[in-house]
Order: C-alpha cells, then structure tokens, then sequence
C-alpha cells in the first residue's frame, strides 16, 4: 500500500505551487451576481477535469446501493480501476456472491461486459446501466468535461448551503456522449459540480445526480489532489421510484500492472 | 281448437305485415343459431389451443399474488409471487381425486445479446485461440479466413462511403484501422501475437460494422419430462428432446424461425408461404414487394459470411440461376433476390438448394449453447448458458405467435435465471448495506438533506485500500452449463421455487365442481394458493371467448328487442285491420277467450314456422361453413382457430336458444295486441258495415 494522504514536505510545496499556477491560469473571479461569460465557464469545465483527472493509475472500492420499484434493493461492491493517459477503465464486482467477478472494460469507445458465470464477453452501449442501477460508466471514469460540451449560463442559485452557478452544456457537434444537454450546479467556492441533471434530445429530463461528498487524495505523479466524488446520489427521472447510491469506501493510487486493462486479466479473477 | 289453429294459419298469408314479422324472425334466428354456432366452436377450439399448449385445465398461484396468472400476454409478466416449495403443493395436490398431473412452471423473459457479424466471429476464433486446449489449427485458420472476409467486406464498404456521404461522416482513423487488418502484414503476425491482434480487431475495427442485435426470448420454465407427457400436442420439429432430468432449452420453432434465421431465408419463406399457400402475388401487394426490396437492398449478413472461396461459388450459382454477366457477388446477389412471380419459385429453389450450404442458415443450431440473461428477482443481472436441444411446436399451432412465443426451459434453469432471493442473500445485502451506510434520502428533501448542512467537503481522503485483499474474496467459478450430462431427479426438480402449477384433471371430471374441490384442497393444506381456470388464467386471449360471448348476446338481444317492438306494431295495425273480423266473430258467439287465443296462436304459428326456417337456414350455412372452413387470415385467428381453419360444427345450444328466444319473442309482443283485440265489442262490426 503506498498511499500517501500526508504528503512529504517537498511534495506539498510542489502542489501548492501548481495550484498557485493554475489558479493564475483562470481568469479573475467573477463579480457577485454577473454572468460568467464563456472563457470563465469553459475554465470551470476543464478545472473539474483537472482536479478528478489522475495522472497515474487509480483505484477505488465502490458501493452501489440501487432501489426498484417492485424489486428488493441491491447491494454491490466492486473495484473500479482507472488510468486516465490511456483512458481505461475497468470495473470488477466483488460483491454479493451472486454478481461477484462480473465486469466491464472499457477500452477506446467500447464498453465491454462479462460474466464469469458463462465465460463470454458482450460489447454494450455506453449508455449501460451499470449492473442495473442507474449509474453510468461515465459515474465512474474521469471527466472530459471541457472537450465535449459548449457551456451557457443560467444564473446562480443556492444548494442547501451552498452558493452554486447553473450552467447549460450542451454537447458539441460531431460529440458522441451519454446526454447532448446537461445542467451543472458548481460550487462557487470550489469549483465543483453539485448537481446535474442529464436531458435527452427531446428535452426530457433523464436523472438528476447530486454529489453531496467529494474527496481528495495526494498524487505524488501528478504532485497535486486527485479529487474524486466520494458519494453520488442518481434519481431516475423517468421511473421516480429508483434511485442509486455509489459511495468510494477507499481509494489508492499505487501504479498498477501495465497488462491489466484486459479482457485476459478480468477473466482470470474469477476463473 | 282445429278452427282455431286454421283460422290462425289462413290468416298467416292473409296480411302483408306479416311477411315483414315473419323476415325479421327468420334473420333473427339464422344470427342466433350461425353466431352461436361460430362462437361455440371457437370456444372449443381455443380451449383445445389453451388447455392443450401449456395452460392445462386450469392453474394454481399464490393467492396472496398482485395478478393473476397470463401465460399469453406475453411481454407483459404478471407479477406472481413465488411459490417456494413447489414439491409441497404436489404433495397436495396429490390428494385430490380429480387431478392427473400438475406441472410446475416459471414464465419469464430474457435477452440474447449478439455482438455485430465481426464481433461474433472474433468471439469464436478467441475461443479458438484461447480455448484450454487450444482448437486443431485448421479451425484456427478457417476462423481466421471468415474474420479476413468479413474485414475486407467491411473496407469495401468503407472505401465506397467516401462516394455516398460527407466527408465528415468518413472517419479517417477507422478507415487506417482497416487498411492495417486488411493487410497480409497484419496476419502474418497473428499467430505470434494473437491477443494484440484479436484486441485490435475487437475495439479497433468490430465497431465500425453497426449490426449487433439482440433476441428477446418468452419462456417457461418447467419439468420437460412432464410437460412432455401431459401435454401432447408437443412436437420436437429440430433437434431432440431434452434427455430426461437434464438441463436445457427447447426453442420454439415460430421463435426459432422468426428471431434465429437468416433474414434474407426467413423473408423468401414468408414471400414463399404467401405464394403457395395463401395464393398472393408480388405484384401489387405491398407487403411482399416491401419483402422483395429488403432482400434486394440488404445482403451484407449474406456478404459477411462468405469467405472467397464460397464467395467464388456463389457468385458462379447466381450467374447460372439469372444468366447475368456481372462479376462483383453484391451486384449479384442484389439481381438474385430481386424476384418477381415469374422467377420466384426457381430462385427460392435455388437458394436453398445450392447458396444455403455455404451460409449458416440458423445463428444457432439444435446442440449449440445459448446464453440468456435477465434480470432477476433480487434485482441483479443474472446470465445463464443453457444447451439448445431443439425446436418445438404444437401440433394445430404451427404458425401462431402466440402458441409460438414460449420457448421452454428446464426448471433449474429458471431457478437461476429467476434468483429467488434467499433469507441468506437477504441476509448477504443486509450485510453489505450496513458496511456502507450510505445516505440515501427520499428525492423530494434530497437537496435539504445533502446540501442543507454543509459537510460536502472533508479531510483529504486516508482511507487506504488493499485491492489485493477485496480480489481474494471473488468465487472462482467455471461457466455454467459445463456440466453436460448432470440428471436431476424428480425430487430435485420438485423441490424449489416455481410461480404457477398447470392442473390437469382426470378425463371424465366435470370441470366446475373440480376446481371448487381443489380449491377447498388446497385451503385446508394452508398454503395460500388459489386455482384460476384456464380462461382466466390465459390471459387476455382467455377473456377473447367471453367477449365474443358477450358481444354476441348484446347484439342478439338488440336485434330482438328492436324486433320484438316491430312485431308489437305490427301485430297491432293488423289487428286493428281485423276490427271488422273480430266484431264479427264476437257478434256470432266468439268469447273473448277465443280472441286472445285466435292473436296469440297466429303470431306464434308465424314464429315458429319463420323461426323454423330461420333455424334450418342457420343450420345449413353453419354446414357449408363446416365444409368449407373459416380461413385464419392472421397468426391471431391461426390461434383462436386452433389451426389454419376453423370448422364451426352446429350447436344443439344454439338450436334450443333459438327457438326458445323465437318463441318468447313472438309470444311477448303478441299479448298486447291480443289483449287489445279481446276489448273490440260485436257494435263495432255493425259500425263498420255503416
């Protein structure tokens, strides 16, 4: 285990510089009340991008928690593995016993499924719903927030105690993504998204996600916080009786085997 | 009486009204007897088709259950609360006298996933490659033939994109990706690398074909061996059964047909069967031509399966068959199936005899393994392989969809796929939840509750993670089905869940007080089951009959009701057109008795002999229509026809409902004017005669 959560001396001094250095990058704070104007939105886009992006590889040990009507509720376990460079993906499921070894791989644009039970892979959509629940792969992947979407403002708003600005994405042409429009409540403070909301094409309103947690980590490759949404609450928005709750019980940055994003590689944990 | 009755039948010719009363009773009852007859026999049929196909006599459920059982409403799944214990409700059942079987059952739905025609030929040359030992080399390199052919099928298409689209829509990396899989290079190196060639092919170029589908599957699962033996119309069509007390699937042959074939051969079956058996033509009929132009236009899954040694073949069969010159095999094959009524017997023949034995006709053949997956009562996402044995119909039902939409399965196999949660996964969820404990309040105070206090932000994370330890927890598992030749006993298909039970009674019982009994068996038992006949328990298509049923009473008892008003009126202005005649009669010494009687008996003898004749003319049309046959026109009536015609036979019901309707009719709207008639005094005679 080579997690670092109380980074060297050196290594703090490097991040406070970056962010010193970012933080000049961005333009000026905008002024109570004004709209922000585009530079600024596509600045808080790529700063999300930034903060959740690791720079090595990244793992973590979710939960999902997922409420049907007139089904029981689900509970799984699975460990998500990230390395963003290369933009893998990889989830395995450890628990319950029923869907344990399950997973999805994602490599380039293609979203992979197996299941151990019959020992063949299946290519799926990346509109998947992760094992059923209302999450997305993209709930579980870094964010390419500022390259896939143009951002329009609609105004500030509150959240509870927070201070948030409403943004509008809408996906750029020629961009293949989960939902062609978003709307984003980003902490003001921070920098983070709070809430969306995903709309299809139609404008019909698909779910709303809130992010009531974020976290961070010390990367020591990317000498800086590696943030990551420590609980995402998903409501269906089409069937109002589910929801989906994933929590990250843990995480670790330690690198992992280059032959690991493979079906190969899933395939022998549980065989 | 006898001047009675003669005064009666001379007065029957002697008024024009009366041929009116007499059409609107002769019509009358030809409906009743022609319409009771028709929907009495499609009762019988349909009953056959339901008690005979997989309903039994009647079904028993958990009473505590939200629905009912509908086991040909298809898609639509009642929600049926499991039946834990299905060997104590035989046991039960055993008790009762009345009952021959019962047959377990689990109707559900699952899905199929096929990659596109390239994902599913990698998938079997992976297996191939991969498989422990690995396959004789000359499989290897037939797979890898067919996946080069495919891939050169594939940069054809490509290459041509350039012509018919934009410029954007040609994505320059897809077309290096193929320029480098079509290259000898590439296969000179795949034998020393297959897994980097294989994942090229799969993430790289797979994705740029977009036919990938899935088959949706309507099954029940239940004890084969049973089902076999208690419901005989089954017919194994493909395949074998499945060998007792093992696992495995018997696909129905209309699914098999429809969802498994080769477009292009199931749509020539459909022109074909058109043709010759319902008599159509392409020319002018929308649907066929449409078929025709499918054909012509959407050969790639042909092209795709051809390596260039079948290609060559093909294209040499298509040239003989059409005398065309052509070289390039799609041009070729587009002029093939591009059939009118002149050519389309010859082409069907061909087709099958000399281009199906280089296609595979069928995705999956009677042996080959399945995998289905569903969701499952717990809520997960559950996949199963399952061998295909065979293909199936009912005898009578060949060409029904929906005597066709249930594929059948073995118990175990629906056991799984249906994961009855246990009080130990229950217990397992449990568990996991309370690790977590994560919030998860209701949507409408979500903001309030995850917002409302702050504490979005916390200390950076030290909460380390040991995947090493989380991986060791994983069951190592072989795939499923790989235990060929396992045989379950009785017992241990008995035992465990199942959500319905067919109940075949003995031949002989009457079916009404066999189900009360049942029902009071299985009340005394205490196990909260309910019996639901088999109407009831078909679904909507149960509830067909008594619509039918219903409709026809509700129209028949208009029709009367309107003629029974008609005929009152009618037999009033003629008996106010007798005034005279009646006075007269008074005048002579006729009591008003004789009046009463003389209107009565002349209305009913018109009754009875136009009623008569309505009957033995409903009875005739009834025979010509037995003679003849009801053709089913569609694959619905195919089912409620229990068969391709329906051959309505005479229903002695509806004989006697007639004449009982006829009789109480004429009789109703006679009393009035009868009575009517017994008020005219002999001084209205003489008035007249003034």
């Amino acid at each position: 285990m080579d997690l670092k959560p109380f980074p060297t001396v050196r290594a703090r001094r490097l991040a406070a510089w970056a962010a010193l250095a970012l933080g000049l990058a961005l333009p000026l704070p905008a002024r109570a009340g004004a709209p922000l104007d585009t530079a600024r939105m596509v600045a808080i886009l790529k700063g999300i991008d930034q903060r959740v992006r690791a720079v090595g590889d990244f793992t973590s040990l979710v939960y999902l928690e997922s409420r049907e009507r007139d089904q029981p509720d689900t509970a799984q376990e699975a460990l998500v593995y990230r390395r963003d460079a290369d933009d893998k993906l990889m989830i395995l499921f450890t628990e319950p016993k029923e869907t344990a070894g399950q997973g999805y791989l994602r490599i380039d644009d293609n979203l992979w499924y197996y299941d151990p039970t019959v020992g063949h892979w299946e290519r799926r959509t990346d509109r998947e719903r992760i094992a059923g629940t209302d999450s997305r792969r993209e709930d579980f992947d870094h964010s390419d927030l500022a390259d896939q979407y143009d951002p329009h403002y609609l105004g500030e708003a509150r959240l509870g105690v927070y201070k948030v600005w409403h943004l509008r994405l809408t996906a750029k042409p020629g961009v293949d993504v989960d939902y062609p429009v978003v709307e984003f409540w980003v902490d003001e403070a921070t920098g983070n998204d709070l809430k969306r909301q995903d709309f299809a094409l139609s404008g019909r309103l698909m779910r709303t996600e809130y992010v009531p947690k974020w976290e961070k980590v010390y990367s020591p490759q990317k000498k800086g916080w590696v943030w990551f949404r420590a609980q995402i609450n998903i409501y269906d928005e089409i069937d109002k009786a589910n929801s989906t709750v994933v929590v990250v019980k843990s995480v670790d940055l330690s690198p992992l085997p280059e032959n690991m994003f493979t079906k190969a590689w899933l395939e022998s944990k549980s065989r | 009486m006898s001047l009675l009755v003669r005064l009666a039948l001379r007065n029957l010719s002697a008024n024009f009204l009366n041929v009116i009363i007499g059409s609107i009773l002769f019509f009358g009852t030809l409906l009743f007897v022609v319409g009771g007859s028709l929907i009495g026999s499609v009762n019988r049929a349909l009953s056959q088709g339901i008690i005979g196909s997989v309903a039994g006599d009647a079904q028993i459920y958990r009473a505590a259950s939200q629905d009912k059982p509908a086991l040909f409403d298809n898609w639509n799944l009642p929600d049926l609360d499991p039946i834990p214990d299905f060997a104590k409700v035989s046991a039960v059942a055993a008790a009762d006298p009345d009952v021959a079987a019962l047959v377990p059952m689990g109707v559900g739905n699952a899905q199929v996933y096929y990659g596109n025609t390239l994902d599913e030929a990698l998938g079997r040359l992976r297996r191939a490659v991969d498989g422990r030992p690995r396959a004789p080399r000359a499989v290897v390199e037939s797979l890898k033939a067919q996946v080069r052919g495919i891939v050169d099928v594939i940069a054809q298409d490509y290459s041509k994109l350039a012509l018919v689209a934009s410029a954007a829509a040609v994505d320059p990396r897809s077309k290096a990706y193929l320029r480098r899989a079509a290259s000898p290079a590439f296969w000179a190196g795949f034998d020393a690398a297959p897994d980097a060639h294989l994942e090229f092919l799969e993430n790289r170029v797979a994705p740029i074909l977009p036919d990938a589908d899935a088959v949706y599957l309507h099954y029940v699962g239940t004890d084969l061996d049973l089902f076999r033996r208690c419901f005989d119309r089954l017919r194994i069509v493909d395949g074998t059964a499945v060998p007792s007390g093992q696992r495995g699937m018997l696909l129905s042959k209309f699914a098999y047909e429809s969802q498994f074939k080769l477009k292009t051969a199931y749509r020539l079956d459909q022109i074909h069967e058109a043709l010759t058996e319902q008599g159509r033509h392409i020319k002018g009929d929308g649907e066929l031509e449409d078929l025709v132009r499918q054909n012509r236009t959407q050969t790639r899954e042909i092209l795709l399966q051809l390596d260039p040694l079948s290609a060559a073949k093909a294209a040499a069969v298509i040239r003989a068959a059409t005398g065309s010159s052509r070289r390039d095999l799609p041009g070729l094959l587009a002029e093939f199936l591009d059939t009118d009524d002149a050519d389309f017997a010859a082409r069907y023949r061909v087709f099958y005899k000399d281009l199906a034995p280089l296609l595979r006709l069928y995705r999956l053949r009677p042996g080959d393994t399945l995998t289905i997956g569903a969701y499952t009562k717990s809520g997960y996402r559950k996949e199963v392989n399952v061998k295909v044995y065979g293909t199936y119909e009912f005898k009578g039902l060949e060409k029904s969809d929906l005597a066709g939409a249930l594929s059948l399965m073995d118990l175990i196999t629906f056991r799984e796929l249906y994961g009855y949660a246990s009080a130990a996964d229950r217990a397992e969820t449990r568990s996991i939840e309370a690790q977590a404990g994560a919030v998860a309040p209701p949507r409408a105070d979500a903001e309030a509750a995850l917002f409302g206090g702050g504490g979005v932000y916390s200390a950076p994370s030290s909460r380390g993670l040991d995947a090493a330890q989380a991986l060791k927890s994983l069951p190592r598992r072989a795939a499923s089905g790989d235990r060929p030749g396992r045989v379950f006993t009785p017992a241990q298909m008995d035992s465990g869940v199942c959500l319905e039970a067919a109940v075949l009674f003995k031949p002989g019982v009457a079916f009404t007080p066999a189900m009360a009994r049942l029902q009071r068996v299985l009340d005394r038992a205490g196990l909260g089951l309910k019996v639901e006949g088999w109407r009831a328990a078909a679904g909507a298509i149960g509830q067909f009959v008594l619509a039918a049923d219903l409709i026809l009473g509700v129209a028949t008892a208009i029709i009367f009701v309107v003629a029974l008003v008609i005929l009152n009126n009618a037999v009033v202005m003629a008996t106010l057109q007798r005034v005279r005649e009646i006075g007269t009669l008074r005048a002579i010494g006729a009591q008003k008795g004789f009046v009463l009687a003389l209107v009565l008996v002349e209305t009913l003898a018109l009754g009875l002999l136009c009623g008569t004749a309505g009957m033995l003319a409903g009875a005739g049309v009834v025979r010509l229509l037995h003679r003849v046959g009801v053709p089913a026109s569609n694959t619905y009536l195919y089912f409620f026809f229990s068969g391709p015609r329906l051959r309505p036979d005479l229903s002695l019901g509806s004989l006697v409902g007639a004449f009982l309707v006829v009789v109480g009719v004429t009789g109703a709207s006679a009393l009035y004017p009868a009575l009517m008639a017994t008020r005219v005094a002999p001084v209205r005679a003489m008035a007249s005669e003034d």
